[in-house]
């Protein structure tokens, strides 16, 4: 049985820990020595005893460990298994029956020469990106959305789909690993503008937005590009010292300020002539403008609050405390930015500040003696003499207390911004209109997209931007424009200082950004240019970065067999247990470095394997967990894999590579599952049910449950029985036997065998003999369910039309629900819903069979409390309001009557939206009854045409088995 | 202890009950013994989402009344918006009960239980919006991805059974702020999140995906499955019966079960009158009638969310609005209450009642400064109860200031909330970890102790 390191906890197996770490708090002192940080080994493949089991080099290292343990080596698997294997695994669909048959008789004449062939053309598949882009998307917590966001903006990501579609074609490409890892952390600054690798930076830019919580959205990217590129677990060292591994919290604030010296811009990968989108584009950067200018110009005007906000920092939280801001109010950002640019040493922070630092720094606030004191430590200042004499001047006046100094900043400041444009200032007046235009400086806010500006203005600005902004991200979206979310660096960007405890309200010792030291050294250099983002991304890539080059290659290994090597691939610290086969590991990335570190080379090399090629019918029994590979290792598929195969085998799977995502559960989506809509906010349950990877996190082995919600997906789900209805209508008008077996082929590529066939034919007779009859033919009673407006001057509906679809429990505007021009208007056996507008209210009509006197009960009730409810009414004919209300949580008798009615003439039962579409839902089923006895209740005699017959018929329910089966859900 | 060590503590095949109803050994789902004996086995959470007033339900001030349309003393504390003056409370509260523990009219039908009633009136939370305060009170963490309560507690217990989901939020209307996140399951496995249920919908099918075959009647599908078995047992027999394949016929049959008694579950219709009329048919009544119905059939779990959205984030006309929401579900919780006594179950489920945070005991004010009546959002003060298996009732836990703004006497954390219904559920928050990233992680993170005083 396959070992997953996972599924340990419900198999009760212990992850292997080294006893030597169990409750440890610091790494061991020689933590720099485990296996993962040392260079790799130079072991040759070991010599064996059994040579002609071998294939090429990987075979000695396995068997050098079965032999060692006294394990024969596996048997190979026959040739239909060997390709339904690599086929699902290196494209992740199966092949065909007939791609089967000729495989088997070319295996039959050279193994080698078959198995190398048919790899190369999987390889050369394009379906090979799109499936091996999927572990990569697993990795980088893919997702179509954002996530949560406030109602402003918008929650779809612009630069998805490109990025999706550049994994995809980067794998097809086989571009070199380290090109690949480059481009997702720097390509911004290695491919020009409008280059389409500027899409792969969509890696760094998918992750959640943490409601705009910057530390948050950095450690998730500090997350991801570690634990995917190194295996190495660094986002642990975020508030103390990494517990087990040797990464000290000032190696994490390191990476911290290159991604903090990094901001986020949108840019459009191709060029639109699209008005619209050009519309809202300037729309919003005129808006962007103007919203900006007034924000700095306030921020000018009240320098004076600034400084004194500085005295009382606590009262402006930290990120993540939102506030509801006016113009009127500080914003805290901007008061955090002062903090951080007041403590910053730099000359014009003392020639303009010096002063205002030593006034602050002062232990008393006002009052006797202040002047003083504030005095003599201006003057003690080191840089006094340096002071901007405007500043100096304006320190003249009195100074009662510290607010008496921020005043005069305040006063002069609001000077300075009403002069910003003279002709020829002074050079006092420049220099201090120089810092109020700064861009770096605390009087702007930055310049970039919205998300680097949404904190620092006014509340109601920032909802007008986020719309704004949302119009084009929509339009992009709608549009299917190619568009990357590219990292950019800020220039100037100050020194990270490490958080203490993680609190940014704690700022500690200022670290330089640089690569981690376990990798590079305790004598690496510091990231010289800009963020260091492209340092950072090479250090990762670099070839002496052993670690790296492991953490690949178990990757590699790990999607192919089940399980990495080290069976925590994205963690190969010192918690991670030893590999299974160390030597086979160095040996597979030395090997990867100097193939120029080919993915297909490696695929290549695996696939060519004894190992990959081994039978997996008889693991040995002393080999648990299949760690010495005594066996090829069963797989169950993926969701991704299992349903792109259903579609395989039906026929139905379309091919169209890239692109804009689809509704997965939409009846109509044949494409697949990689294109499926990534929504993280309402990720289906369906797929968390399956296990598929969270969009949220980075996930490097998905867990593996076996639950009955899966099989209650495909039992009951439309998919798999739409599956089989194709798999049914491809084979229909064969005979019987003939018949099983082509279905056989389509869903397992083999032949059925003669006792399949037989329990298949017991089947469709037993099936067969019990089918039902047909429905009955619908006879439209005196009820008839429709849309119209209500007069009730005149008592009558106007514009009745009868409501066009009958869905077998409801009648509506059209097949999905709210649809067609009536919009929300429905009509159920007990109540309903109003249309949108007062035009569409829903109206049952009762036409009088015949001459007869009725009286009407019934009780309309509305539940909810959202909305303002809904108003009824009971018409009769000739214009007669026999009784109306108005039902808002609450229930409201509706009777009428007694009513003469002659053959042929209509009660209108009718109920609109009163004054508005708000929760609108009601119940009201009323009932006639005549003074004979006879009654008619509008709930038992609801009914309608019978819709399409879906069930399933007997040859549709044996291709369901066969698909529902575990030959269809695993890969021997 | 990691991870290893305590899942062979929870594992214990011995633990699935006989009739097949369990999952196997291997299964998620399948029963776990606790870290320690238990005082309840299954939880319910009553979640007034939006922010229930403290002061206008289980926390009296009569300081505010004396200071009515006054600046308060110490000054306002920042919230998300602007609050004014002392606003007193416009709903009397009164001694309950023996113990006499005060509540208001507000849930003047839940007051009955009071004698049950732990009110913790000195929690605390991080920020005051909605969004990171759900999170914090449902996964432990305001930002950062981390599983529910719900899906921890499957986690360490596993279902009584299997034929249901083992943890279920009702919300009716829709969703509320921050929708499946508030019960996702993060990195822990899918099978742990809960599982959403509008109960405006009436038909089964509606209620739970995928319940109902729309292709095949119960026969054909039996007749299908039973094909299915030969097939899938013939394969195994093939492959020296891997338990995995082994598994999966086996949630075939439990699948083919869960149909049945999901929809058993569901269908309130099965209840007595009187019992229907006890909770009431509104939509709350309805929906905490399925909660009992479920938490009897060995649901680990159930979140009652008052409705789509935040219903209880009373910004403007707290009286008005607060009285509406109360009366909704002020009955039902009373019933629902009395229903488990009469039933035995009350000893052994834990109740939880109240919000992300709890609201200002000073004024909203409007744009114009203008009084709205209502009040702000309040992380710094607020309460919670609990009630049922293991909680000494008829008692107030913890204090808040004179007005009711923050946290004085033993303030308490969510994490110390958490450590607390855990410790009822038989689990030791500190030893209930999973390995993710490298870390263990835990419900509430490096912190949390449990509240001893609340325990029986």
């Amino acid at each position: 049985m396959r070992w997953n390191p996972v599924m340990a906890f419900w198999l009760g197996l212990v992850l292997s820990v080294p006893a030597s770490l169990r409750g440890a708090v610091t790494p061991p002192p020689d933590a720099d020595r485990h296996w993962a940080f040392q260079p790799l080994s130079k072991a040759a493949p070991p010599s064996v005893g059994n040579t002609t089991w071998c294939r090429n080099e990987i075979d000695r290292f396995i068997l050098a460990r079965l032999e060692s343990q006294g394990i024969r080596p596996p048997p190979p698997a026959e040739p239909r298994v060997l390709l339904r294997r690599m086929a699902l695994d290196l494209v992740g669909v199966p092949p065909s029956f007939g791609e089967v048959e000729r495989f088997a008789a070319e295996f039959e004449a050279d193994p080698d020469v078959a198995a190398g062939a048919a790899a190369d053309r999987l390889l050369a598949d394009p379906r090979h990106g799109e499936r091996w882009g999927r572990h990569w998307l697993d990795m980088a917590r893919y997702s179509d959305t954002k996530g949560y966001v406030y109602a402003r903006e918008e929650s779809k990501f612009v630069q998805a789909t490109a990025y999706r579609d550049w994994v995809v074609s980067a794998i097809n490409r086989d571009m070199p690993y380290d090109r690949f890892v480059q481009l997702q952390i720097a390509a911004d600054q290695l491919v020009p503008a409008r280059s389409p690798d500027l899409a792969a930076m969509g890696f760094l830019t998918l992750g959640r937005r943490f409601l705009g919580v910057t530390h948050d959205i950095i450690d998730d990217r500090i997350d991801v590009v570690c634990r995917t590129t190194l295996g190495l677990t660094v986002a642990c060292a975020r508030c103390h010292d990494h517990k087990y591994d040797p990464v000290p919290t000032a190696d994490y604030y390191s990476l911290y300020g290159v991604f903090a010296a990094s901001e986020d811009k949108a840019v459009p990968l191709v060029d639109s002539d699209d008005a619209e989108l050009a519309r809202r584009r300037k729309a919003y950067a005129d808006a962007h403008a103007l919203r900006r200018s007034e924000a700095e110009s306030r921020l000018a005007r009240r320098v004076d609050e600034y400084l004194g906000a500085q005295l009382s920092l606590r009262d402006y939280p930290e990120e993540g405390f939102d506030q509801i801001l006016t113009d009127g109010d500080l914003i805290p950002h901007s008061v955090r930015r002062w903090r951080d640019w007041l403590v910053r040493p730099g000359p014009v922070q003392e020639r303009l500040f010096g002063p205002w630092r030593a006034v602050a720094a002062l232990d008393m606030a006002e009052g006797e003696g202040f002047e003083k004191a504030a005095r003599a430590a201006m003057a003690s200042r080191p840089g006094h003499r340096e002071v901007n004499p405007l500043v100096e001047e304006m320190l003249r006046g009195p100074l009662r207390g510290k607010a008496d100094v921020a005043l005069a900043y305040g006063k002069l400041f609001r000077e300075v911004h009403g002069r910003r444009d003279d002709p020829s200032p002074s050079p006092a007046m420049a220099e201090l209109v120089r810092f109020l235009r700064d861009p770096h400086g605390p009087a702007r806010i930055p310049d970039g997209d919205l998300v680097s500006i949404e904190y620092f203005v006014p509340t109601p600005v920032t909802e007008e931007l986020g719309k704004l902004q949302g119009d084009i991200d929509r339009r992009t979206v709608e549009l299917g424009l190619a568009t990357a979310v590219v990292a950019t660096d800020r220039d100037g960007a100050p020194n990270p200082r490490v958080f203490r405890r993680g609190s940014p309200a704690q700022p500690g010792e200022e670290v330089p950004r640089r690569f981690l030291r376990v990798l590079a050294g305790e004598g690496r250099r510091p990231f010289e240019n800009g963020s260091g983002r492209l340092e950072l991304a090479r250090a990762i890539t670099d070839a002496g970065n052993a670690l790296a080059a492991r953490t690949l290659v178990n990757r590699v290994w790990q999607h192919h067999f089940g399980a990495g090597l080290v069976e925590t691939p994205s963690d190969l610290g010192l918690r991670a247990g030893r590999p299974s086969h160390p030597e086979l590991l160095d040996w597979l990335a030395a090997r990867f470095l100097s193939d120029g570190r080919s993915l297909k080379a490696l695929h290549r090399l695996i696939v060519g394997s004894a190992t990959y090629r081994a039978s997996s019918t008889a693991p040995h029994p002393s080999d648990t967990g299949l760690r010495a590979l005594s066996a090829f290792p069963r797989q169950r598929l993926s969701f991704e894999v299992l349903r792109d195969s259903m579609l395989a085998a039906s026929g139905e799977l379309e091919g169209t590579i890239g692109g804009k995502p689809g509704p997965l559960l939409a009846a109509t989506n044949r494409r697949r599952t990689l294109y499926a809509f990534v929504d993280r906010q309402f990720f289906p349950g369906v797929l968390r049910t399956f296990d598929v990877a969270n969009p949220d996190l980075h996930v490097s082995v998905r867990h593996e449950t076996t639950v009955p919600q899966q099989g209650l997906f495909f039992l009951n789900g439309p998919f798999a029985a739409g599956r089989a209805r194709a798999l049914a209508a491809r084979t229909r008008g064969m005979a019987g036997p003939e018949r099983v077996d082509a279905l056989h082929r389509a869903v397992f590529q083999r032949r059925a065998t003669d006792g399949e066939t037989a329990a298949a034919l017991r089947f469709i007779a037993a099936s067969e003999a019990s089918e039902p009859p047909p429905v009955a033919p619908w006879k439209p009673g005196p009820w008839m369910c429709g849309t119209g407006e209500v007069d009730s001057t005149n008592g009558l509906v106007r514009g009745f039309k009868p409501l066009p679809h009958y869905t077998g429990k409801s009648w509506q505007g059209d097949a999905s629900w709210p649809g067609g021009e009536t919009g929300w208007a429905r009509l159920t056996a007990e109540g309903g819903h109003p249309g949108n507008t007062l035009a569409h209210a829903v109206v049952r009509r009762w036409i009088a069979p015949r001459d007869v006197r009725v009286t009407v009960e019934g009780v309309l009730r509305h539940e909810v409390a959202e909305g303002d409810g809904v108003r009824a009414w009971v018409l009769g004919p000739r214009g007669a309001v026999l009784a109306s209300g108005v039902a808002h949580q609450s229930d409201v008798a509706m009777k009428a009557g007694p009513v003469e009615l002659r053959a042929g003439e209509s009660l209108d039962f009718a109920v609109d939206i009163r004054n508005g579409l708000n929760s609108d839902q009601f119940q009201w089923a009323p009932v006639l009854v005549a003074a004979d006895g006879a009654r008619w209740d509008a709930a038992s005699d609801f009914g309608g045409p019978p819709g399409p017959d879906e069930r399933l018929r007997p040859w549709e329910q044996y291709a369901h088995v066969l698909l529902l089966s575990n030959e269809m859900a695993f890969a021997d | 202890m990691g991870l290893g060590a305590m899942s062979l503590g929870l594992i214990d095949p011995g633990m699935a009950r006989a009739d097949g109803a369990m999952g196997g050994a291997g299964s998620p789902m399948v029963a776990r013994a606790p870290h320690f004996g238990p005082r309840a086995r299954r939880v319910v959470h009553f979640f007034l989402n939006g922010g229930p007033s403290h002061v206008d339900t289980f926390d009296p001030k009569p300081a505010l009344a004396r200071h009515a349309g006054k600046v308060l003393p110490a000054g306002n504390l920042r919230t998300e918006r602007k609050t004014g003056t002392a606003f007193p409370s416009p709903f009397a509260f009164r001694p309950r009960g023996r113990s006499g523990l005060e509540i208001s009219d507000a849930f003047g039908l839940t007051a009955a239980h009071a004698d049950d009633i732990a009110v913790i009136r000195s929690m605390h939370a991080q920020v005051p919006n909605h969004e990171p305060s759900l999170m914090l009170m449902n996964c432990g963490d305001s930002v950062q991805v981390r599983p529910s309560f719900g899906a921890w507690t499957l986690y360490g217990l596993g279902s009584e059974n299997a034929n249901l989901p083992g943890f279920v939020a009702l919300c009716p209307g829709g969703m509320p702020i921050k929708d499946a996140e508030n019960w996702q399951s993060a990195f822990l496995p899918g099978i742990f999140q809960g599982t959403f249920v509008d109960p405006q919908h009436k038909e089964v099918a509606r209620l739970i995906e995928h319940i109902r075959s729309p292709h095949a009647t119960a026969s054909v599908q039996r007749r299908q499955l039973d094909l299915l078995h030969e097939l899938n047992a013939a394969h195994a027999a093939a492959r020296g019966n891997d338990p995995r394949l082994e598994a999966r016929i086996e949630s075939f049959e439990l699948a083919f079960r869960m149909q049945m008694e999901a929809t058993d579950a569901f269908d309130i219709s099965r209840e007595p009158a009187h019992v229907r009329a006890a909770y009431g048919d509104t939509v709350h009544g309805r929906q905490t009638l399925i909660a009992r119905r479920l938490l009897e059939r060995g649901v680990r779990v159930v979140q009652l969310w008052h409705g789509a959205g935040q219903p209880w984030d009373h910004h403007d006309n707290i009286e008005g609005n607060l009285r509406k929401q109360a009366g909704e579900i002020d009955g039902p919780i009373a019933a629902f209450m009395s229903d488990l006594k009469q039933r035995g179950l009350f000893d052994d489920t834990l109740i939880l009642w109240g919000g992300e945070f709890g609201r200002t005991p000073t004024v909203e004010l409007g744009d114009s400064g203008k009084s709205k009546l209502g009040r702000d959002h309040n992380h710094y003060g607020f309460s919670v109860w609990l009630a049922g298996g293991g909680v000494r009732g008829g008692m107030a836990y913890g204090a808040t200031d004179e007005f009711g703004f923050k946290a004085m006497e033993r303030p308490t954390a969510v994490h110390d909330l958490h450590a607390t219904m855990l410790h009822l559920l038989g689990l030791d928050h500190e030893r209930l970890t999973f390995r993710h990233a490298g870390r263990d992680f835990r419900l509430t993170d490096v912190a949390g102790e449990v509240v001893r005083e609340v325990l029986a």
